[in-house]
Order: structure tokens, then C-alpha cells, then sequence
């Protein structure tokens, strides 16, 4: 079975061309979307078998630009690096700044580059997991690509998906962004230790994150004083 | 970076000599470059590709538009990596021209290699030659 699902599968891509598209081509350039939207659900699906075969437990972590999944990854990975193996895939549009910050806590990590893609997609985590011998991993973690809109779109075959955002994106930043609510375990409203300073309105946020989807936990951190740290991690089943 | 620069020197002389070829010693040292490869995307010419490190692009890399390269890959001087392509854990040598929407897996492609065609998948082969149509291909199995 591997093997002919292994032979079916090629590159997802990014399809941003429908508003562009004339009237003549609309329709076959919607029906390319939703294929490659199935493909990547398998091979997002034969990706998790994987995952799962192995004991490893995974996690696709994402949120806009600046709300703080690297430190948050650099705190767990800082409590976990020395008992178990992490690797931890970073998208990134350009640099290795991340893969730098958290490969500093006993993790491997390897850094995605996208150039003009806005989001990770599940053939660029396959591309790794070839090569990997997942028997030497306990735990993988990826951090998405910084934004709150296209990555809704790609799961990448992880057990749980959890979404980041800070308060300091203002307390409207989850009612506006519902698609990645929807879609996540866990909802993490971020630099808490701010929150005197800023004035904004967390319950709101906490609420909408309920409202959008009553089954997601929700906890609130500051990543920077190590604030609930411990707490998200058992969210996490950690 | 010695040790790489030694074993693609010791790679590059074994498939001059194809008659000559031991795949078990080739495939050992070509994993074991591979595992070796480091991170050196920093000047190439083109538009912005998707690498999934480790890619090593040596000097004057031109590369095409919607490109994924990595994890695994090394690109010699003067290299042409058509649109689209995508290539993993392989190596290219210097001056090889790849056509549009290659997708090469496993491969070793020697110096002055030339792909003038498009839409082709190359896996586990090491490939030499001009090369206008895809039956030119003549395809040693890695
Ligand atoms: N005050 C405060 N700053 C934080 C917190 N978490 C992250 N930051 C800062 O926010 C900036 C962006 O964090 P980063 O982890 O790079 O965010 P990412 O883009 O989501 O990975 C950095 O300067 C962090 O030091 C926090 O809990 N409180
Ligand atoms: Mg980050």
C-alpha cells in the first residue's frame, strides 16, 4: 500500500490564481484547487500513519507573524530537550533565524524556506520524513509559516494543531481570523505579561475562540516569563 | 566542508569512468555526501525557489520561478535549473542545464549535463550527455 500511495503523490502547490483567472479557465482552475487540497489530505493522512506507527507525537503550530511560536517552542523545547527527541521543522519565507533560536535547546531542526509560499503544506514535511528514520524521534513539532489565513488550508498530518496570537494584535485578531479557530485543538493567547500595559480585552478573545469553536482549549501565556507553560503542555498531552 | 569538498572530487572521478563504476562503493560515498551536505543558499540567480535545507548552491545558480530544492542537494558553478523543477537528495554538477518541470529524486547528473526538453522524472540514475529528447537518455542505475 505504501508504496502505490508513495508513487501518487506530487508537489502540492499553492493555487492563488483564481481572481485571476478569466472566466474561460475559472472553472478548471477551482476544480485544480479542490485536487490539490485532496492530495495534501492524504498525504497529510499517510503522513500521521507514520507519525503514529512511531509513537511520535506531532504538532503543527501556527499564528500570525511576531505572536510568539519560536519562544513558546523554545520554552517547551528548553523543559523537553534533554529527555526526549525533538526534531522541529521551521517555515520561514527566507532565513534560518528560528531553526537558530530553538536549535540551541537539545532539538534538531531542520528550516523551511518557502520564497512565495504563505503556508508549510504536507509534501514539504513528506520531502524531510523520507529521508528521516522516524524511530529516532519522540516528538515532532512545526512551525508554520507566520499568517493567519493561508495555512488554514494545508494540514500537514499532525495529531494537533495549535494556534498562537498574542494580545498585542488587538482583541479583534481571533473573531477576524475564524478559518484557523476552526481548525486548531488548542488556542494560545500569547504575552500576558503585557496585558496591564495594553489595556486589551483578553476575555473577549477567549470567548470568541469559544464561540468560533466550543471544543478548542484555550490558555493564556507569556512566553516571556515562563507563564503557563506548564499548563499549555499538558493541553498538549506533553 | 574538506570532507565534502573530497568526497564530490571522489564522486565526480568515479562516474567519469562509468565502465569502471561499483554501485555499492558509489551509493556509500554518495549517501555519505549527502548526509554531509551544509546550507549555502545565499547566491544564486532566479526567483525565489522553496528550499527545505540542506541545499548548497555553488557560485552563478540560475534557477527558475516555482522551484523546490532540497533537502539534500548540491548544485555546481554555472548551473540552470529550469522552472518548476524540483530535486531532492541528489547532485548536480557544474554547468548542467535541467529542463522545465523536472523532477529528479536520487540522482547524480555529471558536469556539462544537458536536459533540453521539458516534463521528465529522474530517480535513482546517474545521467551524463546532451541530451534533446528523452530517449537520448542513457541512465546508469544508482
Ligand atoms: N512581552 C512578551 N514578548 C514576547 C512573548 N513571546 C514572544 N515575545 C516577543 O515577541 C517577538 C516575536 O516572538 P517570536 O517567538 O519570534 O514570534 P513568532 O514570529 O510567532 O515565532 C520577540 O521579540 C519575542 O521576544 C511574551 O510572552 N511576552
Ligand atoms: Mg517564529
Amino acid at each position: 500500500m505504501p508504496e502505490r500511495e508513495e508513487k501518487g503523490f506530487s508537489r502540492i502547490k499553492e493555487l492563488e490564481s483564481i481572481n485571476l483567472a478569466t472566466d474561460e479557465i475559472r472553472d478548471q482552475v477551482i476544480q485544480t484547487k479542490k485536487e490539490v487540497e485532496k492530495d495534501n489530505k492524504k498525504l497529510a493522512e499517510q503522513l500521521n500513519r507514520k507519525f503514529k506507527s512511531h509513537k511520535i507525537k506531532s504538532y503543527d503550530i501556527v499564528g500570525a507573524i511576531g505572536a510568539g511560536k519560536t519562544a513558546i517552542l523554545e520554552r517547551i523545547t528548553e523543559k523537553l530537550g534533554l529527555n526526549y527527541r525533538i526534531l522541529v521543522i521551521c517555515g520561514d519565507i527566507t532565513t534560518r533565524v528560528d531553526a537558530n533560536r530553538i536549535e540551541k535547546h537539545n532539538a534538531e531542526t531542520i528550516q523551511i524556506n518557502t520564497g512565495r509560499e504563505c503556508a508549510l503544506n504536507a509534501y514539504h514535511i513528506h520531502q524531510i520524513i523520507k529521508n528521516k528514520d522516524l524511530n529516532d524521534y519522540d516528538i515532532v513539532f512545526i512551525e508554520n509559516v507566520g499568517n493567519l489565513i493561508c495555512p488554514s488550508e494545508f494540514i500537514l498530518g499532525t495529531d494537533k494543531r495549535m494556534v498562537i496570537v498574542s494580545i498585542t494584535e488587538g482583541e479583534w485578531v481571533i473573531e477576524k481570523h475564524p478559518m484557523l479557530f476552526k481548525m486548531s485543538d488548542i488556542a494560545v493567547i500569547n504575552k500576558i505579561d503585557l496585558l496591564e500595559r495594553l489595556g486589551t480585552n483578553l476575555d473577549k478573545m477567549i470567548n470568541d475562540a469559544k464561540k468560533i469553536n466550543p471544543n478548542i482549549d484555550v490558555i493564556t501565556t507569556s512566553a516571556k516569563k515562563g507563564q503557563n507553560i506548564d499548563k499549555l503542555m499538558e493541553l498538549m498531552g506533553l | 566542508m574538506e570532507s565534502m569538498k573530497k568526497k564530490i572530487m571522489e564522486i565526480e572521478e568515479i562516474i567519469n569512468n562509468p565502465e569502471h563504476i561499483k554501485t555499492v562503493d558509489l551509493k556509500t560515498l554518495f549517501n555519505s555526501f549527502l548526509s554531509e551536505i551544509k546550507n549555502r543558499i545565499a547566491s544564486y540567480i532566479g526567483d525565489y525557489p522553496t528550499f527545505i535545507e540542506p541545499v548548497f548552491l555553488e557560485e552563478n545558480v540560475k534557477i527558475g520561478d516555482d522551484v523546490l530544492l532540497g533537502p539534500n542537494v548540491f548544485i555546481g558553478t554555472n548551473s540552470e535549473i529550469g522552472n518548476y523543477v524540483e530535486i531532492s537528495n541528489s547532485i548536480i554538477f557544474e554547468n548542467v542545464k535541467i529542463g522545465e518541470n523536472f523532477k529528479i529524486e536520487n540522482c547524480i547528473i555529471s558536469k556539462n549535463s544537458v536536459f533540453n526538453f521539458s516534463n521528465l522524472i529522474l530517480k535513482n540514475s546517474i545521467l551524463s550527455g546532451i541530451n534533446n529528447r528523452e530517449d537520448d537518455i542513457r541512465k546508469i542505475e544508482l
